[in-house]
C-alpha cells in the first residue's frame, strides 16, 4: 500500500467510524440479532465487517443506546437489540446533525464546483 | 463446525472471563448463523479449505477478542498535552536543581577528579528517565481514574475549566526573516547539558592541568615555566562568564523563550565576552607565562620567552579589536532595526 493509499484508508476508515454508529442505530429501530442486522446494512449497501458490529453492537449497550434480549429463533439462542429509549432521543439528536453536516458539505461542494469551473467535482455525496 | 469451535475457543482466551461466556455465545450465534447462509447458498456443506478462507477473512483471534475491550493507552489525548507540558517543566528544574547540586558537590569537595563530571554526565540520562518515569506513572493513574470516575475527578482537576485567555503570554516580536529554524526544546536542553559539562571541566582545570593541556601538562610540569599567577582573575572572569550564560540559558528554558531567546542577550554575552580580556591585557610586563627560577635560569630563557609573552600580548589584542568589532557590528544592527521598526510604526 502506497502512502497516499494509506493515508486515504485512515481517512475513510475516520469519516465511516461515525456514520456506521449511525446506521446501526437507525437499523435497530427494528429488532435484529448480529448477523441478521449485518445482512440488512450489507442489503442497504453498508457492509460491515463482523469484528466491527459485533463489538460495536456491545459497546452501545454498554452505553444505554441498545436494549438487549437473548431469545431462541430456529433452535439456537441468539441477541436480539434494538433502540433503547434513550438511544431513540440520541439517535435524534444525532440525525439531525449529520443531515446538518451533509448539507453543509454539499453546499461547500458545489459552490466550489460554481467558482472552478475547470474543476471535476461533481458536489454529489 | 470443529474449525468455527477452535475460532471461537481461541478468541475466547482473549477476553475477560467475567464476559467472555456471554460475548462468545452470541459470537457462536452470529457465525453460525452465517455458516449455515453460505451452506445453504452452496447447497452442501463447507470443504476445509473454504472453512479456512472465510475464517480468514475475520479478524485474527486475539484481534476480534481486543474489538470487545474498551480502548486502552495510559495516557489519553485529553490529559496528554497537560503530561507533555509538566514532564517538560519536571526536566527542565529537575535539570537545573540535578547541576546546581553537582556544582555545589564540585566546590565543597576538596580535591575533586575528573571522576565528578564523568559522575555528572552519565547521571543526567538516569535523572531525565526517572522524571518521565514518574510523571507517566502519576499521569497514568489520573488517566484510570478520569476513565472509571469522571464525575468526581473532573470537578477535583478541571483540565480546561482553569484557563483564561488573559493569561495567555504577550505577543513574541517577529522571527527574523532569515528561514532559520526556530531552536527546539531538546536542543535548547542539550545545549544547557553542554554548558554545563563546560563549567564543570572549568571547575576542575585548576585541580587537574591535564583537562586543559593534555598530555603537555607532563611536560609544563617539567619545564621550568610556569603558567603567572596574574592568570588567575582571568579564570574567574571566565568562570563568572559561563556562570551567567548558564543562568540566562536557564532563565530562557524556565520562561519558554528557548525557541528565540531576545536579542539583548546576544549582546550581553558579547559584551561579557570583553571582560575577561581586561585582566590580560593589564596584565605587568606582559608576563603570562614567567620561569619558575627566574635567578638561575633568566640569562638563558628570559629573552626567548619575553618575546613568546609579546606575541601572545599581540594576539590577545587581536583578540580584543575582532571582539569589539562584533559588538559594533551586532549593535549597528539592532540600532538599524529598531530605526526601521519605529519609521514603520511613525508611517
Amino acid at each position: 500500500m502506497t502512502l497516499a493509499e494509506n493515508l486515504f484508508e485512515n481517512l475513510r476508515l475516520e469519516l465511516r467510524r461515525g456514520c456506521l454508529t449511525l446506521a446501526v442505530l437507525a437499523q435497530l429501530r427494528q429488532e435484529f440479532y448480529g448477523y441478521t442486522l449485518r445482512k440488512a446494512l450489507a442489503e442497504r449497501g453498508l457492509e460491515i465487517d463482523e469484528s466491527t458490529l459485533y463489538p460495536l453492537l456491545r459497546r452501545l449497550e454498554a452505553q444505554g443506546l441498545l436494549a438487549s434480549e437473548w431469545r431462541e429463533e430456529d433452535k439456537r439462542n441468539k441477541r436480539f437489540y434494538r433502540l433503547s429509549s434513550d438511544g431513540e432521543q440520541i439517535f435524534g439528536q444525532l440525525l439531525d446533525e449529520w443531515t446538518a453536516i451533509n448539507a453543509s458539505i454539499s453546499a461547500i461542494v458545489n459552490a466550489t464546483a460554481d467558482t472552478t469551473p475547470s474543476s471535476t467535482t461533481n458536489g454529489n455525496l | 463446525m470443529e474449525l468455527l469451535d477452535r475460532y471461537l475457543q481461541a478468541v475466547k482466551k482473549h477476553l475477560p472471563w467475567r464476559r467472555q461466556d456471554d460475548i462468545i455465545a452470541e459470537l457462536r450465534a452470529n457465525l453460525y448463523s452465517q455458516l449455515e447462509d453460505k451452506e445453504a447458498a452452496l447447497g452442501r456443506p463447507l470443504t476445509q479449505s473454504e472453512a479456512e478462507a472465510w475464517l480468514k477473512e475475520l479478524d485474527p483471534p486475539i484481534q476480534m477478542a481486543a474489538r470487545y475491550q474498551p480502548p486502552r493507552y495510559l495516557i489519553g489525548p485529553a490529559v496528554f498535552p497537560t503530561y507533555r507540558h509538566v514532564v517538560r517543566l519536571a526536566w527542565t528544574w529537575g535539570f537545573i536543581i540535578y547541576s546546581i547540586m553537582k556544582v555545589v558537590e564540585i566546590f565543597t569537595v576538596p580535591n575533586p577528579g575528573a571522576g565528578a563530571m564523568l559522575d555528572y554526565f552519565f547521571g543526567v540520562p538516569a535523572l531525565f528517565f526517572g522524571i518521565a518515569a514518574w510523571c507517566t506513572l502519576v499521569f497514568a493513574v489520573f488517566e484510570f481514574a478520569v476513565a472509571r470516575h469522571w464525575e468526581p475527578v473532573s470537578r477535583l482537576a478541571p483540565l480546561s475549566a482553569g484557563w483564561a485567555p488573559c493569561t495567555l503570554p504577550p505577543l513574541e516580536p517577529a522571527a527574523p526573516g532569515n528561514g532559520k529554524k526556530p531552536r527546539s526544546f531538546g536542543q535548547a536542553l542539550v545545549e544547557l547539558g553542554f554548558a554545563l559539562l563546560g563549567l564543570l571541566w572549568l571547575l576542575l582545570v585548576p585541580h587537574h592541568l591535564w583537562l586543559l593541556f593534555g598530555p603537555g601538562a607532563a611536560y609544563l610540569e617539567a619545564s621550568p615555566y610556569r603558567l603567572a599567577s596574574a592568570l588567575v582573575p582571568f579564570y574567574w572572569c571566565v568562570v563568572a562568564l559561563n556562570v551567567i550564560q548558564l543562568g540566562l540559558q536557564f532563565e530562557n528554558l524556565a520562561r519558554g523563550r528557548w525557541q528565540r531567546p531576545p536579542t539583548w542577550q546576544k549582546i550581553a554575552r558579547e559584551v561579557f565576552a570583553l571582560v575577561p580580556l581586561v585582566p590580560l591585557l593589564v596584565v605587568s610586563g606582559h608576563a603570562f607565562v614567567v620561569l619558575k627560577h627566574p635567578a638561575q635560569d633568566e640569562t638563558l630563557l628570559g629573552p626567548g620567552l619575553a618575546t613568546f609573552n609579546d606575541a601572545v600580548f599581540a594576539f590577545l589584542l587581536f583578540v580584543t579589536a575582532i571582539t569589539i568589532l562584533q559588538l559594533a557590528w551586532s549593535l549597528g544592527k539592532l540600532g538599524l532595526k529598531t530605526w526601521r521598526t519605529r519609521a514603520a510604526a511613525a508611517r
